[in-house]
């Protein structure tokens, strides 16, 4: 098994509110991806590839950005809306991984809930963790 | 006071890790903002402005998903040292802010550390209330 599906199977397994993950180059095109089975994908996958496309873009653009000023490195971008959450993060110099998250509030709340956390640190620790075996 | 000018003020005085913040009308003109005092700017006002460009093309693509994931809320983009966040507002106004991230260096667990996590469910109910306003 490659490391990318591997990222993939980390990731599914690690969180049920992750819908489907996927792993693309640099220019938007999906290569590899891992789909929930108990779950239908809440947007056309036309719709995600083209969401893919421009975040790969911007992704160019956040990295040269780093590299003029002193931002540090660029770690994740998320876009939230009222039931998903997308996250984007460059797993390595060529390839872009893309999460779509549940983010239905909970019932249980009690004030207004603007969704659910993502917990990025264990998500980057898993990147990290892949990418030391290569 | 205009409602924005308000929203600046709840939003810098609720979170001393928030650098700069901005109100942005649809073009991505920076109507107000407010900068923290005592603090530089990492990023020169000009990048700022193409960052702006940058997610108010993304919020506009985003309408398309509505349908299918609700509205937008927010969006982060993480990097080591800084967290830029845009909060889409209405009448195509966006809400920007500069969010320090630097690790806490009194944090006690020894696992590597990305950042401070961003208080949007404080962020979005301060939007929330300005909203509400006339």
């Amino acid at each position: 098994m490659g490391r990318y599906e591997k990222v993939l199977n980390m990731l599914m397994d690690y969180d049920e509110s992750i819908r489907l993950a996927v792993i693309s180059n640099t220019s938007g095109d999906i290569l590899w991806n891992s789909k929930r089975s108990s779950t239908q994908l809440q947007v056309p996958i036309a719709e995600t590839k083209k969401a893919l496309k421009r975040e790969s873009q911007d992704w160019v653009d956040r990295c040269k950005a780093a590299d003029r000023m002193a931002l540090g490195a660029p770690l994740y971008h998320i876009t939230s809306f009222e039931k998903t959450k997308r996250v984007t993060l460059p797993i390595d110099a060529f390839h872009l991984l893309f999460l779509s998250v549940d983010n239905t509030p909970m019932k249980n709340t009690k004030k207004k809930s603007y969704g659910k956390l993502v917990e990025m640190g264990k998500i980057l620790s898993i990147v990290d963790f892949v990418n030391t075996f290569e | 006071m205009d409602k924005y000018e308000k929203l600046l003020d709840m939003v810098m005085d609720f979170d001393e890790t928030v650098r700069f913040a901005a109100v942005t009308d649809e073009n991505g003109e920076i109507l107000w903002n407010s900068q923290r005092t005592g603090l530089k700017n990492i990023v020169p006002v000009s990048e700022t402005k193409q960052t702006i460009l940058r997610a108010l093309h993304a919020w506009r693509d985003n309408a398309g998903v509505k349908k299918n994931i609700g509205s937008g809320l927010y969006s982060i983009a993480s990097y080591e040292k800084i967290k830029r966040i845009t909060v889409p507002l209405d009448n195509g106004r966006l809400l920007f802010c500069s969010v320090d991230n630097e690790p806490l260096k009194t944090a006690i667990n020894r696992r590597k550390s990305y950042g401070h996590l961003a208080n949007m469910g404080k962020i979005l109910s301060i939007v929330d209330f300005i909203k509400s306003q006339k």
